[in-house]
């Protein structure tokens, strides 16, 4: 349902684009208010890892973005109903074609070339992923079971896809299930290791961060630490909820407490970072975004599958995705 | 009319009950070590090699998305005579299917409609359908209802084309794609099984399909297009409800009295026993297709050709009383119709079918009808399309044309699985094929079978109300003909 809502195609893409340029415009006017506003909150609730790690503080005892025990234990639970069609983790699944569709969307807009490229010239043209003969490579960080590793390693111009995750038992699942499709076996690799331990001999081209960042201790740490990994002219793209009453609402209220579509626990609304905060983060970054920085807000909607909405993203779900700099 | 608060127990033929048993049987016994040689993986294996499974091997293979995938096509009879079709301008094939817009746009978009021979096929823009028992009569007719001809407007209710043409149109598509299916004819499924973890992958939610021949076929999707006694959907254990009418639809090919003075109809005659219809060919032929009871098709076989064609023709003319009592000859009927047609009051053509004069030989046959729906059109590496998934009753001409319906909405489905990466076998990939088709299915069905069910009255409050109702809508009371019309001509 969600894949046929939204395709990368002319038309959407014009939309896409909207709401990227929304955005980048709106950037330059109220980025700074936001800024104040986050700081300000910032102080006031210093005890919160979201507000924390997003700050920029120095994060973990050990510089990286950390990892969670009683995440990893929550997501051990939920391990063995993790490719179930009608279990908890449908409407992960639901969400996944989306999340293809807004990483092609971002990598339209130009990947790592074959050569070096020449600074000037622009953002988004999307000429530069013309020359990418050699095949996308990917790293899927947090990545659970592996709905989002399997489908984008399955896609023809991608050729290697690494799954990493902190719980040995959610990978033990992927992997698994991969077993299932034999086509995937030269493509996809799960390693069990956090971010801050991973140590690959080469950057990649795209690093998904799909639901992950609100499960982290120190989002900010952690987003620094995967952001090394990625190759010049790549891209982080990710997804999380926005951190408002709406979204506790949503995810904790409704779907936790009442419909229980979502296991209880799996959310810690106070983890939620919101995406005037995530943009601000990466506006900070040396040499990232000047050449692509957008999202795009997207919402469930009982009976029709997740939808993309524009202005949605200041409210729940929403999808971000930031290049580096060629 | 109780029949249709039932839930009779469908009969399913012997073979299809020993392929479910040796099916649910192997599937247990799949984790023991016997050594059996590897399948040949497949992305999809369709059973079935009629006009659906065709349609569908064609659909998928003229696609820009998925014209890479690797597919095999099954199927038991012999394709070689429907390729080797040659035929001959004064015959036509028994069996015939009417072609709405909407099918023959798919068949357009897929590259088959060039392979239809136009001088075989018969296109026409009204209908005449009326009540045997109070004459009440809808007359579908765009040229009469725009008045007249427009430019730019096709007002085509639906082209009659004899099956094995669409077949053999079908198979030369095929023969023309650049990654061709494998076509695998007469064969038979042996047993459908699941498939054995080993070392790297892990088959044991595949379907592997073992065929007459020893082969064996691994299925990342396997589709049944394998008719209303499907073993596919027996194999995924997929109940399909419904009932049989205790209705045969006879069909016949004739010739026809010279008709080129009017513009081509179909008619439809409801009679209490089952509607009765003559479809336009090509020239000087037309088509029967005659629902009624077992006893009267076998009766309908038995007779001479001559009666038969006297009997047809008084079909269209005489009361359902008089059609009854003439059921009861065996011999004679030529002289018996002449007398009673003689003092009844009757239309003239165009508003009846001119008289039929004969009856080409070996055309005569009939089949039973059922109205049956699968509960599911999906299961994990499972889909059904066309009768695998529902059978309808004939009187709308609705069969194929909701299976190609099924064909054109699974392709999309499949395409949109494969551009998002997903496994096409997955129930995310199929679910979107399931929740667009089923209930747009469901409501044909139901439709259908309520006319069933309505024109089987002889008297009673029903009958005045029913011809009301066709009297409305013959009116175009509310534009309820041009809804219905343009409705029949989407669907």
């Amino acid at each position: 349902m969600s894949g046929r809502a939204l395709r990368v195609g002319a038309p959407l893409s014009h939309s896409y684009r909207h709401i990227a340029l929304r955005k980048l415009s709106r950037r330059s006017t109220i980025s700074n208010a936001v800024f104040q506003q986050w700081v300000s909150r910032d102080a006031r609730h210093n005890s919160t890892s979201a507000y924390q790690g997003m700050g920029g503080s120095p994060g973990s005892p050990n510089g990286g973005g950390g990892v969670d025990p009683v995440e990893v234990s929550h997501f051990n639970a939920l391990a063995s109903s993790w490719w179930d069609a009608q279990g908890p983790s449908r409407l992960l699944h639901l969400m996944n074609p989306m999340r293809i569709d807004f990483a092609k969307h971002c990598l339209s807009m130009g990947i790592p070339g074959e050569g070096t490229r020449a600074a000037g010239e622009g953002e988004g043209t999307g000429k530069e992923g013309k020359g990418l003969s050699r095949g996308l490579t990917v790293l899927d960080v947090g990545c659970g079971g592996g709905i989002f590793s399997e489908s984008i390693a399955r896609l023809p111009n991608t050729s290697k896809v690494i799954g990493l995750d902190p719980s040995e038992q959610v990978l033990g699942v992927a992997r698994a299930h991969a077993k299932k499709d034999p086509t995937l076996a030269g493509k996809l690799q799960y390693v069990n290791s956090s971010i801050d331990e991973y140590t690959p001999d080469q950057q990649f081209d795209l690093i998904t961060l799909f639901e992950v960042v609100e499960h982290v201790p120190y989002p900010a740490a952690f987003l620094q630490t995967c952001m090394r990994h990625v190759r010049p002219g790549g891209w982080i793209v990710l997804s999380t909820i926005a951190r408002t009453w709406s979204s506790w609402m949503t995810t904790k209220l409704i779907a936790e407490d009442l419909l229980r579509i979502v296991p209880q626990g799996t959310h810690d609304w106070q983890k939620y970072i919101n995406e005037p905060e995530m943009r601000s983060f990466f506006e900070k970054q040396p040499g990232w975004g000047s050449q692509g920085m957008l999202s795009m807000g997207c919402l469930y909607v009982p009976g029709l599958g997740w939808r993309a909405i524009k202005g949605s993203e200041d409210y729940g779900n929403y999808f971000f995705g930031v290049r580096r700099d060629l | 009319m109780q029949r249709s608060l039932l839930h009779l127990p469908i009969k399913r033929s012997a073979w299809a009950i020993r392929t479910s048993n040796v099916a649910r049987i192997a599937a247990v016994r799949s984790f023991a070590s016997e050594a059996s040689p590897n399948p040949e993986i497949y992305d999809i294996v369709v059973v079935g090699g009629g006009p659906v499974g065709l349609t569908l091997a064609a659909s998928l293979g003229a696609a820009r998305a998925t014209s890479h995938l690797k597919i095999a096509l099954i199927e038991g009879m012999n394709l070689a005579s429907i390729r080797d079709w040659n035929p001959t301008p004064d015959y036509f094939a028994n069996r015939i299917v009417s072609l709405i817009p909407s099918t023959v746009k798919l068949l357009k978009e897929t590259g088959v409609w060039k392979h239809i021979k136009q001088e075989r096929v018969q296109s026409y823009d009204g209908m005449q359908v009326w009540d045997g028992m109070t004459d009440a009569r809808v007359e579908f007719d765009w040229n009469k209802l725009l008045g007249g001809r427009e430019e730019g407007i096709d007002t085509t209710i639906a082209h009659m084309v004899e099956n094995i043409h669409l077949s053999h149109g079908l198979l030369q598509r095929l023969e023309e794609l650049a990654v061709k299916p494998t076509m695998i004819d007469k064969t038979k499924v042996e047993k459908i099984e699941y498939g054995q973890m080993t070392e790297d992958v892990d088959m044991r939610d595949w379907p592997i399909v073992t065929l007459s021949n020893g082969q064996k076929l691994g299925a990342r999707l396997l589709i049944g297009a394998d008719g209303g006694n499907s073993p596919v959907r027996t194999f995924a254990g997929i109940e399909s409800r419904g009932w049989d009418y205790d209705r045969h639809s006879m069909v016949a090919t004739f010739k026809i009295e010279d008709d080129s003075a009017f513009p081509k109809f179909a008619y439809q005659r409801f009679l209490p026993s089952g509607p009765v219809a003559i479809l336009p060919l090509p020239g000087n032929f037309a088509n029967l297709a005659w629902s009624t009871t077992p006893e009267k098709v076998a009766h309908l076989k038995s007779l001479a050709p001559e009666d038969f064609v006297a009997m047809v023709n008084a079909a269209f003319r005489l009361s359902y009383t008089d059609i009854d009592y003439l059921h009861n000859l065996k011999s004679g009927v030529v002289e018996e119709t002449k007398w009673r047609e003689s003092v009844t009051k009757y239309p003239d053509p165009p508003t009846i079918p001119v008289r039929i004069t004969e009856v080409l030989e070996g055309t005569r046959a009939s089949f039973p009808l059922k109205m049956k729906h699968a509960d599911r059109y999906i299961g994990e590496r499972i889909a059904l399309v066309g009768d695998a998934a529902h059978t309808i009753h004939p009187m709308a001409g609705q069969g194929l044309n909701a299976g190609v319906g099924d064909v054109y909405s699974l392709v999309k489905s499949i395409a949109d699985g494969i551009s998002h990466g997903q496994d096409i076998g997955s129930s995310f990939t199929l679910e979107p094929y399931q929740s667009e088709r089923y209930l747009p299915n469901n409501a044909l069905l139901g439709f259908v079978d309520k006319l069933h069910t309505l024109y089987g009255f002889e008297s009673g409050p029903l009958v005045p109300l029913r011809s009301m109702g066709v009297e409305i809508i013959n009116r175009d009371w509310f534009g309820l003909k041009r809804f219905l019309m343009s409705q029949a001509a989407k669907s």
